[in-house]
């Protein structure tokens, strides 16, 4: 049997029993989830807790959990003038009444987060088309609701349409339609369809209206787009029909550790993103004083480059599979976060003979762009570094 | 090799709203190209470029910043060091306009005094798109006592232009200083794979 093979087998096994043993599944996943069955988005899901490690439980939580959903989107994806519990209060309510209780109060305080979400999930991942791509599940109440419940359609600047007119000679007039771009690949879909990028739109728009305190922080796009990948290109059809409501829960999960990145009051706290930093410069320190003092000297911040390697768990560093390679890592790790900073540590340490050789610009442009390399020796260095 | 790659030394920063074309504008002036595909710029994004002005080799350190509000305190910190500031919103959106006033307020709290500032609204192509007439931007460019230029990153319109009047105005500042002190900084780039520095005139 071949080694890849072998692996494969050891992930089913593990994966086969009644009550699946966290501590085995961890070790396994920390080396690589096999891209083969529908083995990465059950571990993610594993791993993420949205499953439990008792096998009989799963069909109902999955059940309850994705008839939840449904729920919120039933709920809250409304259309305008439309009160979250239903009702259309026509005789009181108004686009023009600012009252508390006025569903379209809601409405448009929604929209002002529901812009930034558009514009950031039509700019996830521009280098591959998933996202562009229509799935093949589409959630039926909003793609056949004549455009009202699609969120883009919100936030869509109306536009007046011109056209110049032309008067030649004998008052022939000639009218010159001014011509719509055409060129936009994150466009919308038609009646009846929609795109991926569409789908985890709704998914941050909904998680902004369930987390008012967090709601919507530029970079969420960013977190949610690996999982939803994984969760859609699940083999699984049946898995695969379910991949956005799944795709929410496991975000929610990931984000509860994370949301600290995210929140700007507590940029300064214990969990904050300066802390995480400020850790990530102080292993440096210790396991490389001269990188650490070479960097230092040129006054090339660790805010230059590391803010956005760990409020993004590396998503934007590499290309979409080296990126789930990671997180397979990530995730499995007890400690994740703590391991997160030693891939970071290991990404500077891997390039120390070029950081020694460089002016400050040069370094710069090498941490913020990082050179493509094998993902897999970023992550055993990271390994030996604990 | 050591070679002395430029006299001065220039930092600029890019700052307005989300989805204005921030990062489209850098790339076009760095890279003289465009997309429309750039992912969200999270915290803060370099580019350098030089160029010649005056007979003097001038390097352009240009950051380009995160524009939701969660990103200001790491955003802000960059303020200080700056010479100039780009002030950028887009035409096509209302909103990013009228946050103008609270980017220069921005630039008060945090930048040095004397930083040299433009406004710049973009997208200028998008005509059939316009919400914000050329001369409101003029307006509050001339209520500020600030440059402004409308720009199209994708048409490459007056985008090197923009660059170049702003580190001319920081050259003007800087002349009267500038002949007592020596360019202190030399690199040695052993690696040479740097590209070319762009000595080409521009602004002409």
């Amino acid at each position: 049997m071949s080694i890849f093979k072998a692996r494969v087998q050891e992930f089913e096994n593990t994966l086969a029993k009644d009550e699946i043993d966290l501590k085995a599944l961890r070790q396994l996943c920390s080396n690589g989830v096999p891209d083969v069955n529908s083995l990465r988005p059950l571990c993610w899901k594993l791993l993420l807790g949205y499953l439990g490690p008792k096998k009989e439980s799963w069909s109902s939580t999955l059940a309850k959990k994705r008839s939840l959903y449904r729920h919120f989107i039933e709920d809250l994806v409304l259309p305008p003038g439309l009160k979250e519990n239903g009702d259309k209060d026509i005789l009181c309510d108004h686009p023009l009444n600012e009252g508390p209780d006025s569903a379209w109060n809601t409405f448009f305080n929604d929209n002002e987060f529901l812009l930034q979400i558009d514009k950031d999930v039509r700019r996830l991942c521009p280098d591959i088309s998933f996202f562009q791509q229509p799935t093949e599940y589409p959630c039926d109440i909003v793609v056949n609701s004549k455009g009202e419940r699609r969120l883009h359609q919100r936030v869509v600047p109306s536009v007046l349409k011109s056209a110049n007119v032309e008067r030649k000679g004998l008052g022939v007039t000639k009218i010159n339609l001014i011509n719509k771009r055409s060129e936009e690949t994150y466009k919308a879909m038609d009646e009846g369809q929609e795109a991926h990028w569409e789908v985890v739109q709704r998914i941050l728009f909904l998680y902004a209206k369930l987390n008012p305190g967090q709601g919507y922080v530029q970079g969420m796009n960013e977190i949610v787009g690996p999982i939803y990948y994984v969760m859609a290109s699940d083999p699984d059809p049946e898995y695969r029909e379910h991949a956005e409501a799944d795709c929410f829960y496991c975000f929610t999960a990931l984000m509860a550790e994370i949301r600290d990145f995210f929140i700007k009051t507590l940029d300064d706290s214990e969990g904050g993103i300066k802390n995480m930093m400020k850790r990530l410069s102080e292993m440096l320190k210790e396991r490389d004083l001269e990188v650490y003092e070479r960097l230092k000297a040129q006054e090339l911040y660790p805010q230059y480059y590391s803010f956005r390697w760990i409020s993004l768990i590396l998503s934007q560093e590499f290309p979409l599979p080296d990126v789930v390679r990671i997180w397979d890592s990530v995730l499995a790790d007890e400690k994740r976060f703590d391991f997160l900073l030693y891939i970071c540590c290991a990404m500077i340490l891997i390039q120390r003979d070029q950081i020694l050789q460089n002016d400050f610009a040069c370094n710069v442009k090498l941490l913020q762009n990082y050179p493509p390399l094998d993902i897999n020796i970023v992550l055993t260095k990271a390994a030996s570094l604990r | 090799m050591a070679k002395k790659t430029y006299d001065l030394l220039f930092k600029l920063l890019l700052i307005g709203d989300s989805g204005v074309g921030k990062t489209c504008i850098l790339f076009r002036f760095s890279d003289d190209a465009f997309t429309s595909t750039f992912i969200s710029t999270i915290g803060i994004d370099f580019k350098i470029k030089t160029v010649e002005l005056r007979g003097k080799k001038i390097k352009l350190q240009i950051w380009d910043t995160a524009g939701q509000e969660r990103f200001h305190t790491i955003t802000t910190s960059y303020y200080r060091g700056a010479m100039g500031i780009m002030l950028v919103y887009d035409i096509t959106n209302e909103k990013s306009f009228e946050n103008i006033v609270k980017w220069l307020r921005n630039i008060d709290e945090h930048a040095n005094e004397d930083v040299e500032k433009m406004i710049l609204g973009n997208k200028c192509d998008m005509t059939d798109k316009r919400v914000v007439s050329k001369e409101r931007g003029e307006a509050i460019a001339r209520e500020h006592g600030i440059r402004f230029k409308e720009t199209s990153a994708k048409s490459n319109i007056n985008i090197e232009s923009a660059f170049c009047e702003l580190a001319e105005a920081i050259l003007d500042k800087t002349a009267g200083r500038e002949s007592a002190e020596n360019p202190e900084r030399v690199v040695i780039d052993r690696r040479n794979n740097e590209k070319a520095p762009a000595y080409k005139s521009c602004c002409s």
